[in-house]
């Protein structure tokens, strides 16, 4: 480098001999004094900014440097608007995943030893957590493609570990994820410990005689109107007697009544029944506490599939379409997990299996096997593992016709619930098939009897799904589209492939099953139906009428002067007929008689 | 040496549980090994500069995976192959104007099979379709060519980078900006703070003049924000702060991730192609 410098220096010299330049070392020191020269903006100079510039290169020594030449200087430039003279004391900035590693660490020591107890740690009935190794599981998600970041994944077992010495719970299963726009829901199914059912159903009652009270207030209304009606008298006579118009008296039309009337709404199923037999727990985050669901009524079903609506991540959110939804959003929220789950809950043929008799073992099973007895379809709701399951070949499972796989959740029906209720029950006396529902009060039964005899009770027809552990082969296709794919996950090794099951009805929803006994559900998705087309809003039903026409409230055009002069002249008294029309007075009279009888009538 | 990540590249593929598992969704252990190779043998073929995986399309029979490779500009020369097995490589045939028209009108799946044809009716009061007709007219569309076509569209409506992830070079070629750093924490919650991957629909001025802090080389292309509704887009942030998220309603499955701070950024499509045009519906509406 520096003999070349020499060279050219001495080139340089001897050109500026030739050229006879003079003062070659002036225009130099003018050059420089130039670049130099500070920016009235910055005080920065030229000089010092590509010699900084060029330093950086030079130790950096990235690859085509000329294409970014402009960027370094611009980075360099922004370096130095920091203060140089910074008289204020450093503060320590904590990094961004400090609050969380805080969080964290608590949940990262082991369970404390319990207290030393005579019981038998089986009867402890700490939920069953070896189903639930959540890594164990990832190895296998990772597999199908599927899969949450391992150290979530970590945290979601370590928090669900927390729940289960919390909370009353007999088991539990990581369900899956929905995707809100704000935040995410993790979502775990649990099952309740028997006597937590029993509790809550005592309150259930409570809340069916809330109920009946509410027909008390039925008749409350009635001696409301009764209080309208003597109001409208009481105006009546006094626009009578206030001189305020005819002499003659007027009776005022009747308060409206609207005609329209409610179908019965089916009572939702008590808890650890149907929809409701599983208990779902939701935290948006891992650090964030679990929160349980509500159960599910059948109205929040029937309006969920009428609405397409996103979550926000905020359970508390009201959820704002039409039809107007029962509840906030986390009552949606429970409504979609009790859809999703019904529709993509499966698992390979032959592993549960129905019991050959019921364990009487508490209120729930009780409530099962009343609802067993009085729908004699074999509709069994309950199941049991079976434990002499083999799990079919592998060759089987990947079966495009899906024969080899079971749901194992009961179908919704189209009414909201799992069992059909019949909103018109048979009187106690006539039908053996009494539903338990129709405690509800007296007072409604008999109202719902003239109704029934009106619409003929006979005609309800119930509704029907198919039975548990049915095949998804009988899966009804929407719209050619096939409800469920199946794929290999490895074409190479087919000793360790696994069956994937994707649901296309609800995407998302996905299970896999090991060529062991292992098989998981589970949902990663954005919580909505798949739709064929797109979606449209319910329209709004047509105009209802409110109370029945008459003559009262027809609208009619006003007689013409030719039709009021017929009328006139139809209605005069006979022995006036006779008589001769005097004169225009006369005829003002007997328009004033006219309109008299017209308030008559 | 600074490595620079757009869509899923060929590192990201077998990292893919730390990306797109944000979204629940990743390439299987499988998939990821067998396409990792693949690939480098596709862009050895093609003499590409970069190649990237950019997704999968279901089909209710085959699954489709898509990848792109470019050889010098990545934002003009971008090219496309579709695979049904990962290893084996087809060209995508260019998107036809009546592929355009006719993807979004098909209400079916896909099937999994190129060479199908499907039918697709066209209401008699169509308009997006031009052509007067007196009845209902059927018009026929190949699977490969819808395929095409809802590639094109997914890249040009919600492809995205974050902001200065490209770089313009005086002589007009687009190439990764080898001195991107990463987005701050404060910079990742601002929509303008990412840009589509597309050609820019807006003037040039339009989108430089948007900003106060404008870059010539980067500032040219769409900022997110212009799109409409507004919530069409889902940003997450992480708990600890450092992998930002973005999902796209129209098209469910489309997820972009970025490591804060670090260069490493991408998206990548799992889903069933279709858009998803009931966004209005879904969002909630702004109560005063």
């Amino acid at each position: 480098m520096i003999g070349d410098y020499d060279i050219q220096d001495a080139e340089e010299r001897k050109m500026v001999s030739d050229t006879q330049i003079p003062a070659y070392e002036s225009e130099f020191m003018n050059a420089k004094m130039f670049l130099q020269l500070a920016s009235t903006n910055t005080g920065d100079n030229l000089y010092d900014h590509l010699c900084e510039t060029l330093n950086k290169i030079l130790a950096e020594r990235p690859l085509n440097v000329i294409d970014f030449f402009e960027e370094y200087s611009r980075r360099i430039k922004e370096k130095r608007y920091k203060p140089q003279t910074d008289h204020l004391e450093d503060i320590y900035i904590p990094p961004s995943s400090f609050a969380l590693a805080n969080t964290i660490i608590p949940m990262l020591k082991p369970l404390p030893p319990g207290e030393p107890s005579t019981v038998d740690p089986a009867d402890l009935e700490v939920a069953d957590m070896s189903q639930n190794n959540m890594l164990q599981l990832l190895y296998y998600f990772e597999h199908c493609g599927l899969g949450l970041p391992r150290p979530e994944m970590f945290y979601i077992m370590l928090s669900m570990r927390k729940l289960i010495y919390k909370e009353p719970i007999s088991s539990i299963r990581f369900w899956g994820r929905i995707f809100g726009t704000l935040k995410n829901y993790n979502i775990v199914e649990c099952e309740l410990k028997n006597e937590e059912y029993i509790k809550r159903n005592e309150t259930y009652q409570l809340l069916q005689l809330d109920e009946v009270k509410h027909h008390d207030e039925e008749n409350e209304e009635l001696l409301e109107e009764n209080r309208i009606r003597k109001a409208l008298d009481e105006i009546a006579r006094v626009q009578q007697f206030g001189g305020e118009g005819s002499k003659y008296p007027r009776q005022l039309p009747p308060e409206p009544k609207s005609l329209y009337e409610e179908l019965p709404e089916p009572p939702s199923e008590p808890s650890g029944v149907g929809l409701n037999r599983m208990v779902y727990y939701v935290s948006t985050g891992i650090e964030e506490p679990w929160c349980q669901l509500p159960d599910v009524t059948p109205k929040q079903i029937r309006t969920c599939r009428q609405v397409y609506k996103s979550f926000t991540g905020n359970l508390e959110e009201p959820v704002l379409t039409y039809p107007e939804f029962p509840g906030k959003e986390k009552e949606y929220l429970r409504a979609q997990i009790a859809r999703i789950t019904s529709g993509t809950q499966i698992s390979p043929l032959g592993y549960f299996t129905f019991g050959e008799e019921e364990l009487g073992e508490g209120a729930g099973d009780e409530e099962a096997e009343e609802e067993a007895e009085e729908v004699p379809e074999p509709s069994k709701t309950a199941f049991i593992k079976n434990s002499k399951y083999e799990p079919p070949p592998l060759k089987d499972l990947l079966d495009p016709s899906m024969s080899f796989w079971v749901h194992h959740t009961p179908f919704i029906l189209p009414q909201g619930r799992t069992t059909w209720w019949n909103p018109y029950p048979l009187p106690e006396g006539l039908g053996e098939g009494a539903d338990e529902e129709s405690k509800l009060g007296e007072a409604e039964e008999e109202e719902v009897d003239d109704y029934d005899l009106k619409k003929g009770r006979l005609s309800i027809e119930p509704e029907t799904g198919p039975p548990l552990l049915t095949p998804l082969s009988e899966d009804a296709a929407v719209e050619a589209v096939p409800p469920w794919s199946v794929r290999c996950s490895s074409n190479i090794m087919d000793d360790f492939a696994i069956a994937v099951v994707r649901s296309n009805l609800w995407p998302g929803a996905y299970c896999f099953s090991t060529q062991g006994k292992l098989f998981q559900n589970i949902y990663l998705g954005f919580g909505l139906k798949y739709m064929e087309h797109n979606f449209s809003p319910m329209p709004l039903p047509p105009v209802q009428q409110e109370y029945p026409t008459g003559a009262e409230i027809m609208e009619i055009a006003d007689p013409t002067g030719a039709e009021e002069e017929k009328w006139r002249v139809d209605h005069l008294p006979k022995p006036q007929e006779e008589l001769p029309v005097i004169g225009e007075e006369l005829g003002e009279g007997e328009e004033e008689e006219e309109e008299e009888m017209e308030y008559d009538d | 040496m600074t490595y620079i990540f757009l869509n899923m590249n060929l590192n990201d593929i077998l990292q893919s549980l730390d990306c797109s598992g944000h979204f629940g969704h990743v390439v299987s252990t499988e998939e990821a090994i067998i396409l990792h190779n693949s690939l480098l043998i596709l862009q050895n073929e093609n003499h590409f500069k970069e190649v990237f995986f950019w997704g999968k399309i279901y089909g209710c029979e085959k699954d489709y995976f898509v990848a792109y490779g470019y050889e010098k500009d990545i934002l003009y020369g971008k090219v496309f192959y579709y695979s049904q097995n990962c290893i084996d490589w087809g060209l995508m045939p260019k998107a036809t104007k009546i592929g355009f028209l006719l993807a979004p009108l098909c209400s079916t799946k896909f099937q999994g099979d190129p060479s199908l044809i499907i039918d697709i009716l066209i209401e008699k009061d169509d308009t997006l379709v031009p052509g007067k007709r007196k009845q209902p007219e059927l018009r026929k569309l190949k699977e490969e060519d819808r395929l095409a076509a809802t590639v094109y569209l997914i890249m040009d409506e919600a492809g995205i980078i974050p902001r200065a992830g490209i770089f313009r070079r005086p002589d007009g070629v687009v190439i990764n900006n080898i001195a991107f750093e990463g987005l701050k924490g404060i910079d990742a919650r601002e929509w303008s703070s990412y840009v589509h991957f597309r050609v820019p629909t807006r003037k040039q001025n339009t989108n430089l003049l948007t900003r106060d802090d404008y870059n010539y080389a980067t500032d040219f292309l769409d900022p997110l924000d212009i799109d409409i509704p507004e919530g069409c887009w889902m940003l997450l942030i992480n708990q600890s702060e450092d992998v930002v998220i973005l999902k796209n309603l129209y098209w469910p499955g489309l997820v972009f991730y970025h490591h804060l701070r670090t260069p490493k950024h991408g998206f990548v499509y799992f889903g069933h192609g279709k858009k998803c045009l009931d966004v209005p519906f879904m969002l909630s509406p702004f109560l005063v």
